[in-house]
């Protein structure tokens, strides 16, 4: 990138009402369908009157197919008139981080719901077999995307290692059983397996044909990365990580939020080939402007440097858990306290703190596009 | 003797979790989540019965995390953030101390639902211990940590006795931050010194049976002081303790053994289990007359509903096992 603070997101996005009924096969009501006339007019996207045409027609696996697609130039739309420089589809096409991979691969097993916390649950699968690929699933869209966007393309990748922690891990637990005295270290030898199983077999060969298919940058997103605190636990994540990367000619970055940074930090320089940590700050950070004591959110980014991590940060200056909607003054002067922290400015990207799924459409537009002009500013205060 | 009982919350049946998703979406009434729960909560009593466990507990299917009941009704104590529950992918609202701390009223009475208890069989009852309440909350009114620990072990204590007047006969102590030490550093002896002194306050003038049960982390690293902690029962996680370090102490006290993973689906042999608690039980107990239990290493709801069913079963399985073998 040649500018400083190249503006980017994180990969996922509310999906429309439109797509989610109509995927579904429901009839959209008027309203519903007034909805995406009117994003379609906004963002200026060619064909809508055909494409409104379809939402009036009956179900029927093309229109849904099609559905699908539209959400996809829809949200590449969006980002683009946001003015964002590197984004995807919003993850339209995808059900949801983990049950998209999961569902497509083999050797899996849903046994229901657990509880995340209160009256929230996710639905749960065990391996119950050993990991096996059997088609592309994530090549199509990247493929749609590539067709519909000049821009810069990261691609969204669900993280090996946080697949393995939330999922229950029956196949390899059994093998071992008789093999180790110790429970512990049965479960802890059965994750290892586990892991690099689902990188040689389902991670690498998806990563193998995105490059193929002319993906130039994978995001691995780990949101458990630091869910397993240990030393002993840290390593085998970073582990995973080099092994989920090794060799293939492409750029790769690391997302992981609402996590313990602490712990990261002191991990993240063993990470190969990490061209960038994407990480969550305006989550943490109050909403005054200034570049002192008002950026208390950002002091976990010194622990990263102070550590040796020399890639280059994601620096997540729109928090997506909440409404409000940073003005472009703040978006500007945290990203000039990250200034003052990293040695070289060129190693900030300006980012939103995780993927926007969360917020409305018309919330994550104004927020992504104060991002893009605090950008700018930041830039300016910077000549 | 030897006895089996769950170890904390079980997971709500698939039906309930339907319920309450849609509950959450604003689709069903209270009301109707309100019956749910009576009807789960039954039916939880119920597997529990014929998975022939000797103690039953309500499953405590209400209970949004081991802390809520507590963080919602409390007085000094507001409900905070959700952080994260110890190494799992389950979250908790952090209890954030406000003001000094009182109880008002009995508030697991309302959370344990006596009524569908059966009257032939004796009663066990959850509650966090006073460590793991302080490390968990956010402290802003008491000058230390020890402070608020004898502040809570006297809340605790009033709570205790008011559950033995409903009936219970069993109340455990539920430990993790104890022995969860991912970072390596073990707890001091001060501050086991310190847990001790506060598990007295906890349970003075009361009569029935206690246990701190511990879990996530390694038990042996309590020894020996957890020796000398005044409760009936000491509970270990047998898939994060060190087994062989814990065969260099001799337990007087009764134990009650974790050896049903609750964070694992694979649902463990019986004859597997029998035969691995024969081995461990000899090198640790020294005395017959101490009880010994059997349980899932921690709260069943980490599993979906079925797992969990199956998993009570093989804990009644492997207590009767070893109660044959003990008289046979």
């Amino acid at each position: 990138m040649d500018k400083l603070f190249p503006t980017q997101e994180i990969g996922s996005l509310a999906k429309p009402v439109w797509r989610v009924k109509g995927y579904r096969g429901f009839t959209l009501s008027k309203e519903e369908i007034a909805e995406a006339a009117g994003w379609g007019r906004r963002l200026k996207i060619d064909g809508v009157d055909a494409f409104i045409k379809l939402l009036n027609e009956k179900d029927s696996p093309n229109r849904r197919k099609l559905i699908l697609e539209w959400s996809a130039k829809y949200a590449i739309r969006f980002f683009e008139t946001a003015g964002l420089d590197i984004f995807y589809d919003g993850e339209q096409w995808r059900s949801e981080m983990y049950e998209h991979i999961i569902r497509n691969a083999a050797g899996f097993e849903f046994l229901g719901h657990v509880k995340s916390f209160d009256y929230r649950y996710f639905n749960k699968a065990a391996c119950v077999n050993k990991p096996k690929y059997v088609k592309p699933f994530y090549v199509d869209e990247f493929l749609f995307t590539k067709q519909n966007t000049k821009r810069r393309i990261k691609v969204p990748f669900t993280g090996p290692y946080t697949l393995v922690d939330w999922t229950f891990n029956e196949y390899y637990e059994k093998k071992l059983t008789g093999k180790f005295k110790d429970l512990k270290r049965r479960k802890f030898e059965a994750k290892r397996e586990f892991l690099f199983d689902l990188i040689d077999e389902v991670v690498r060969p998806e990563i193998r044909n995105l490059i193929d298919s002319g993906a130039q940058w994978v995001q691995i997103d780990e949101p458990a990365a630091t869910t397993n605190p240990s030393d002993e636990e840290m390593k085998l994540f970073v582990e995973s990580f080099n092994a989920t990367v090794k060799g293939f000619d492409c750029a790769f970055s690391l997302h992981n939020c609402y996590s313990n940074y602490e712990v990261l930090a002191r991990h993240a320089c063993d990470l190969q080939d990490c061209s960038q940590l994407a990480l969550e700050f305006a989550n943490r950070d109050g909403k005054q402007t200034g570049v002192e004591n008002a950026r208390m959110g950002y002091k976990d980014l010194k622990l990263f440097e102070e550590h040796g991590f020399r890639g280059n940060y994601g620096l997540g200056i729109v928090d997506v858990h909440t409404d409000y909607v940073e003005p472009p003054e703040l978006v500007r002067d945290r990203i000039l306290y990250a200034v003052k922290t990293v040695d070289n400015p060129s190693r900030i990207f300006a980012s939103t703190d995780c993927g926007l799924r969360t917020r409305t459409w018309d919330v994550g537009f104004q927020k992504l596009r104060n991002m893009v002009l605090g950008a700018e500013m930041a830039r300016k205060a910077l000549e | 003797m030897i006895g089996s009982y769950v170890t904390g919350i079980l997971p709500r049946p698939q039906e309930l979790v339907e319920l309450t998703r849609a509950y959450e979406r604003e689709k069903v009434t209270e009301k109707k989540v309100e019956i749910a729960f009576e009807d789960a909560t039954a039916k939880a009593i119920k597997v529990q019965e014929s998975a022939r466990l000797t103690y039953v507990t309500d499953g405590m299917l209400r209970w949004q995390d081991l802390l809520r009941p507590f963080t919602e009704n409390l007085e000094g104590v507001k409900a905070g953030s959700l952080a994260r529950w110890f190494n799992n992918n389950t979250f908790y609202r952090k209890p954030v101390i406000v003001d000094d701390i009182e109880l008002k009223r009995s508030i697991t009475g309302d959370i344990a639902r006596t009524k569908f208890l059966p009257k032939n069989l004796p009663w066990k009852v959850v509650l966090p211990a006073p460590y793991t309440f302080v490390r968990l909350s956010e402290n802003h009114f008491y000058k230390n940590g020890t402070e608020f620990m004898f502040k809570y072990a006297e809340v605790l204590n009033e709570e205790i006795k008011s559950l033995e007047k409903l009936g219970f006969k069993y109340v455990q102590l539920s430990d993790p931050a104890l022995v969860y030490r991912p970072f390596g550093e073990s707890i001091s002896e001060q501050e086991l010194k310190v847990v001790s002194e506060a598990l007295k306050v906890a349970v003075e003038g009361v009569s029935v049976k206690t246990c701190l049960q511990t879990f996530f982390g390694d038990f042996s690293q309590a020894l020996p002081e957890a020796l000398e902690f005044p409760v009936d029962h000491l509970g270990i996680d047998l898939y994060e303790t060190n087994v062989e370090k814990l065969k260099e102490y001799s337990l007087d006290k009764g134990v009650a053994l974790g050896l049903v993973d609750a964070r694992s689906s694979l649902v463990e042999n019986t004859d597997d289990l029998v035969k691995f608690v024969g081995e461990t039980i000899e090198s640790i107990h020294s005395s017959e007359k101490a009880d010994f239990f059997v349980c899932p290493n921690c709260d069943l709801e980490f599993l979906p509903w079925e797992r969990a069913l199956e998993k009570m079963r093989v804990v009644g399985d492997v207590a009767e096992r070893l109660g044959e073998e003990a008289h046979g």
